[in-house]
């Protein structure tokens, strides 16, 4: 097995927990060198509107603004900085198309989600023309599952990708979703999943919808910030 | 896209894009993956990867690795079309007034017949022997006869010095560059020059391709690389490769007759190669590790700057090179008369240029500096020559940059070393025994 992203030769030595407790290995993906470029959030010290790290608990002002054109701010948690290691893993991932770095973050993610214990997860889904070009959806990627949630679905006629867009440009996008079926959000605790977290017009975006159809309590998670 | 874009070429296209319309009448659509029981094969690279780790969603595939040229995968198909061979022949095809010596006027005529008979041939000439010289009345001839053909070298930086050569001596020509790191786009030319990588975007292209340097990494041991030379030239189309060091496998296919040889082991200007000195210094590694280092190390290369001369100074590795730059300083060379370089330094490029220029005394290098690159009236010195990273091709090609300007034939080659080593024998052997050949050929 070699390092996904450096392609170093990876040794895994096998622990006696392992061998006795008869689960399933999991050799590391990474090498240490490339795992450490990754920086982590402290949600200790976060923002808790929207992950930013380093924040003191305090809403920040990007987040106050959020709740004065909603009147309710998203919680959400973000599990790393968006930096220069993030950037490029997202642009091989993500725009290279090589879905194998899904592994990177996949059991890190999944673990999150099942500690924030939600009725309903729902990853942000990606435009029909993603789909047939880049083939997958990230989100879904990192979570292990290839079936969408169905839920949740781009409005037709939505062309273009948030990251191809300026700030300006990002939080001036209209509603690109519909609910499918809003019953099946009311009174549930949903859990909202993205990639990144820039602007949050995405998310902001879908969970308004949720909020519309009565969700009890909407939550969110990214892999970066 | 212009339709000249496609000629020899398999261009990716995106599912909504040949889903939409029939492309225009002389493109094909090419199939991207040949998606096998338990296995996957790309069209592009050959390579075979098991349908698990190349997995897409819904039952697509692609292929994980080619994927820096862009993702080959089902979704996709290639628009294709054949090599039409549309050039305009413009006299004088070769603008260059230079002049062979008898030897090497012998090997440019084999070169050229064999490149007219369409042959897989090896050209098997020492470092400094004129072998870019000596191409050029084969390519001359082939671009007459209004073929395509390619220049194609594992390493960027013999791409990038055989460019503007190959402008100069065929300037009626079109040309074109081809390298990962550019950003400038493709264009249909007659005569193409690039890295062995870019050949994998090419389909039975060029009538004849030339690959320099074919023994060094990271061409010779990949299977993706060969697999493109193949898929690049036309199927009768011809292959020349040019080296001074041919690895195992090319000297089985001549000893095997599958492939002709021409020898040249005189340099251009008819010299021997330089002979390489050996020092031993048992701690090396050690005195590296304490920042320091040896002194009659130092001592040369206090010695080669005050005869005014310029040098490239080798060391095994990366890591090696800040405590050797910082060693340097402490012992009073100037940081503004040398720096360091290696394959992933941002600044490579420009640094190589810099030492063309003159603007720098010496260049203290890992082994990407070990061919291609010809700065005339240089000195060679290796430190840790016994390391393994320094293979005895790399060694002979490190000696081979010094003594290649007429004007100073005979520079000095010196490795030091921690102890007696195989490879560096093997590497002194080789220079000695293409040494023997020439001297026989002086007489």
């Amino acid at each position: 097995m070699n390092c996904l992203l450096c392609n170093a030769p990876l040794a895994y030595r096998l622990t006696i927990p392992d061998l006795v407790l008869l689960r399933p290995i999991q050799p590391p993906v990474l090498c240490q060198r490339c795992r450490k470029q990754f920086e982590r959030i402290d949600s200790a010290t976060a923002c808790p509107g929207c992950g930013r790290p380093k924040n003191g608990r305090r809403l920040c002002p990007e987040c106050q603004r959020w709740h004065q054109h909603y009147g309710w701010h998203l919680r959400h948690t973000a599990l790393y900085t968006y930096n220069e290691a993030m950037r490029d893993f997202m642009r091989r991932y993500k725009f290279q198309g090589d879905y194998r770095l899904r592994q990177v973050f996949q059991g890190e993610l999944s673990r999150q989600v099942q500690t924030l214990a939600a009725d309903l997860v729902i990853p942000i889904p990606v435009t029909a023309t993603t789909m047939a070009t880049r083939g997958f959806n990230q989100v879904l990627g990192f979570l292990g599952t290839e079936e969408e949630s169905g839920l949740l679905v781009h409005r037709a006629g939505e062309k273009v990708a948030q990251s191809h867009k300026t700030r300006r440009q990002r939080l001036h996008t209209p509603q690109p979703f519909e609910l499918t079926n809003p019953v099946a959000v009311r009174g549930k605790r949903v859990l909202l999943v993205d990639d990144v977290y820039t602007t949050g017009r995405t998310l902001y975006h879908a969970a308004s919808l949720i909020h519309a159809a009565g969700g009890d309590e909407i939550i969110s998670l990214s892999l970066a910030r | 896209m212009k339709l000249t874009e496609y000629y020899g070429r398999r261009v990716l296209v995106d599912r909504p894009d040949w889903q939409a319309k029939q492309p225009p009448a002389p493109i094909q659509t090419l199939e991207t993956i040949t998606v096998g029981d338990r296995k996957i094969e790309c069209r592009r690279c050959g390579q075979k990867t098991p349908k698990k780790i190349a997995a897409l969603p819904n039952g697509e595939f692609y292929c994980p690795r080619c994927i820096n040229l862009g993702r080959v995968a089902t979704l996709n198909k290639f628009y294709h079309v054949p090599e039409p061979n549309q050039f305009v022949v413009k006299e004088p095809v070769l603008t260059w007034q230079g002049q062979l010596s008898p030897l090497q006027q012998e090997a440019a005529e084999e070169v050229a017949t064999g490149m007219k008979k369409h042959q897989h041939q090896l050209l098997w000439a020492v470092t400094g022997a004129g072998k870019t010289e000596m191409m050029f009345r084969g390519i001359a001839a082939a671009l007459r006869r209004g073929e395509r053909l390619a220049v194609a070298s594992p390493r960027v930086d013999v791409c990038l010095e055989l460019y503007p050569r190959l402008q100069a001596a065929f300037a009626n020509t079109t040309m074109v560059l081809l390298h990962g790191r550019q950003e400038l786009p493709y264009r249909y030319a007659q005569l193409t020059i690039c890295t062995t990588h870019q050949l994998l975007r090419f389909y039975h292209a060029f009538d004849n391709l030339i690959i320099d340097e074919v023994d060094a990494f990271p061409y010779a041991a990949n299977a993706a690389l060969l697999y493109a030379t193949g898929q690049a030239v036309k199927e009768k189309g011809g292959c020349l490769y040019l080296t001074a060091t041919p690895g195992p496998s090319l000297l089985r296919q001549v000893r095997q007759k599958e492939l002709a040889v021409s020898y040249l082991p005189l340099r251009y200007h008819g010299h021997l190669l330089p002979e390489v000195r050996l020092r031993l210094t048992p701690r090396w590694r050690r005195t590296l590790d304490q920042k320091r280092l040896p002194a009659n190390l130092v001592a040369e290369l206090r010695r080669t700057l005050a005869a005014g001369h310029r040098f490239l100074f080798f060391v095994p590795h990366v890591r090696d090179l800040p405590g050797i730059a910082g060693a340097l300083e402490t012992v009073g060379f100037e940081r503004r008369t040398f720096t360091t370089v290696h394959a992933a330094d941002p600044e490579r490029l420009a640094k190589v240029q810099g030492m063309r220029d003159g603007r720098y005394d010496f260049l203290v290098t890992t082994t990407i500096m070990e061919r291609g690159v010809t700065f005339p009236e240089i000195d060679v010195f290796v430190l840790g020559a016994d390391d393994p990273v320094f293979s005895s091709s790399a060694l002979v090609q490190i000696a081979g940059r010094a003594g290649r300007a007429r004007s100073r034939p005979d520079g000095r080659v010196i490795f030091w070393l921690g102890c007696p080593c195989r490879r560096v024998r093997e590497a002194a052997r080789q220079i000695r025994f293409m040494n023997q050949k020439g001297r026989a050929l002086q007489r």
